[in-house]
């Protein structure tokens, strides 16, 4: 049998050995955001100094805005962790209802749409130009 | 002479350690693993042994290309071999720091560091496009024209990245201190792929990390500040093709854009983060920012 090949399988049934015991020890979930305050520390974390000054958690708890003066951060849960961008101002968004969904240009991070109370309030603000 | 590659014959021995630490984290709670990091990483390490393989002409026709002008020619001995490891070494360490702090390097080394998790699974997640990242062809031209053998060159190197395995994990804590002086370790490279404002650029060795300790680059892990993972931005993506793309995608997004040859070679041959109106951050800025955070804050502590 061609070496090539037989490493090419060893590594295949290697990935699935690896990944199926994985899945078996530490199974799959998707981690929740507990509350706002959770998505403010995981920002604070990335960038020293930062304040605060309105937050916002998505009902399914799976996302959450965050406003530090004229900045607006978004926060997602992604696998175990949390995953945050800084939105650029003028960042494209659409509301239907309490409906808010983001279109971002990021590579990995397209779409991110949140349920929020203060829906009409975050949509204002990300629409608001520039300073 | 068919190079022999410690790496493919290390990959039985990846698959058993990696094993080993998942079922270590599942008792002892040491280490972390999710199911869909863990998957990318090994699909990634799959994928950059198979295009790196079809991509080998690329690295071994320029080393053919500058041989011919090496300076000496150093045959097979123990003794070849060992001075052979150690300049590939330090050819890495200038290497992998020039991978942080040259864009154009970095869209290809950022998907090793792409990971929020670190555990053995971690180390083979590797970059898939390597050949678009030619000027990281320019540090192997030392060791050619000191004319160590291709074969040579290309052995040490395996040895090298095999040796960096086993350092990317969280279950090994501190090892003696003359070990932790002169080698590099769990403790240093945990260092190395974090994204604290403090640890940012540190680490880059390899094997040594006497060569950080020369340099200026090293930094000790803080007890005090336990290493949060991957990169700066972290990406919100578990697909193989968006790690191995993201960095250049971004980078290609740029230089269409770029207004001028200088915002061009620039948003190539600069830091990562490097924006011409400066609203992006760079490791530098971060830096400044927690510095000036704890200046501000210390008085009050």
């Amino acid at each position: 049998m061609n070496a090539g090949l037989l490493q090419l399988g060893i590594s295949v049934l290697g990935i699935a050995m690896m990944t199926g015991l994985c899945w078996l020890l530490f199974g799959h979930r998707d981690a929740a955001l507990t509350d706002a305050s959770q998505a403010v520390d995981e920002i604070a974390r990335e960038v020293p100094g930062f304040r605060a000054t309105r937050a916002a958690l998505s009902r399914d708890a799976r996302a959450a805005l965050v406003e530090a003066g004229a900045d607006v951060y978004l926060a997602v849960v992604r696998g175990d962790g949390v995953v945050t961008r800084k939105l650029a101002p003028g960042t494209a968004v659409t509301r239907d209802g309490d409906r808010l969904a983001l279109s971002l240009q990021d590579f990995t991070l397209k779409r991110a749409a949140l349920e929020l109370d203060d829906a009409p309030y975050w949509e204002a603000r990300l629409k608001r130009p520039a300073a | 002479m068919k190079p022999f590659d410690p790496v493919q014959l290390a990959i039985p021995a990846f698959i058993v350690l990696v094993i080993a630490e998942m079922i270590f984290a599942r008792l002892t709670g040491r280490a972390r693993f999710e199911l869909k990091d863990t998957a990318a990483s090994l699909v990634m390490g799959l994928g950059s042994t198979l295009i790196g393989g079809a991509f080998a002409f690329v690295f071994v026709g320029f080393a053919l290309l500058i041989q011919p002008y090496a300076l000496f020619h150093i045959g097979w001995s123990w003794g070849a071999v060992a001075l052979c490891f150690v300049a590939d070494d330090l050819k890495y360490y200038w290497w992998h720091r020039a991978s942080h702090r040259i864009r154009w390097l970095w869209c290809d080394h950022v998907n090793h560091h792409s990971s929020r998790h670190y555990n053995l699974s971690t180390a083979l997640r590797q970059p898939w496009l390597g050949v678009l990242a030619l000027p990281g062809l320019l540090f192997n031209v030392p060791l050619v024209l000191m004319g160590f053998p291709l074969t040579m060159i290309a052995f040490v190197h395996g040895l090298n990245l095999v040796y960096q395995f086993w350092i990317h994990t969280e279950a090994i804590g501190r090892l003696p201190r003359w070990f932790e002086a002169v080698m590099n370790t769990p403790s240093h490279h945990r260092v190395h792929h974090a994204t604290n404002a403090r640890y940012l650029d540190a680490n880059y060795a390899g094997v040594f990390i006497v060569w950080d300790r020369i340099f200026g680059t090293f930094a000790a892990e803080d007890e005090t500040d336990k290493p949060r993972y991957g990169i700066v931005g972290n990406i919100a993506s578990y697909n193989p093709l968006r790690i191995a793309l993201h960095g250049w995608a971004g980078l290609a997004k740029d230089l269409a854009g770029a207004r001028s040859p200088r915002e061009f070679a620039l948003y190539l041959f600069a830091p990562p983060g490097w924006s011409p109106d400066g609203s992006r951050d760079t490791s530098e800025a971060i830096k400044a920012r927690w510095a000036q955070f704890r200046a501000v804050r210390a008085p009050a502590q």
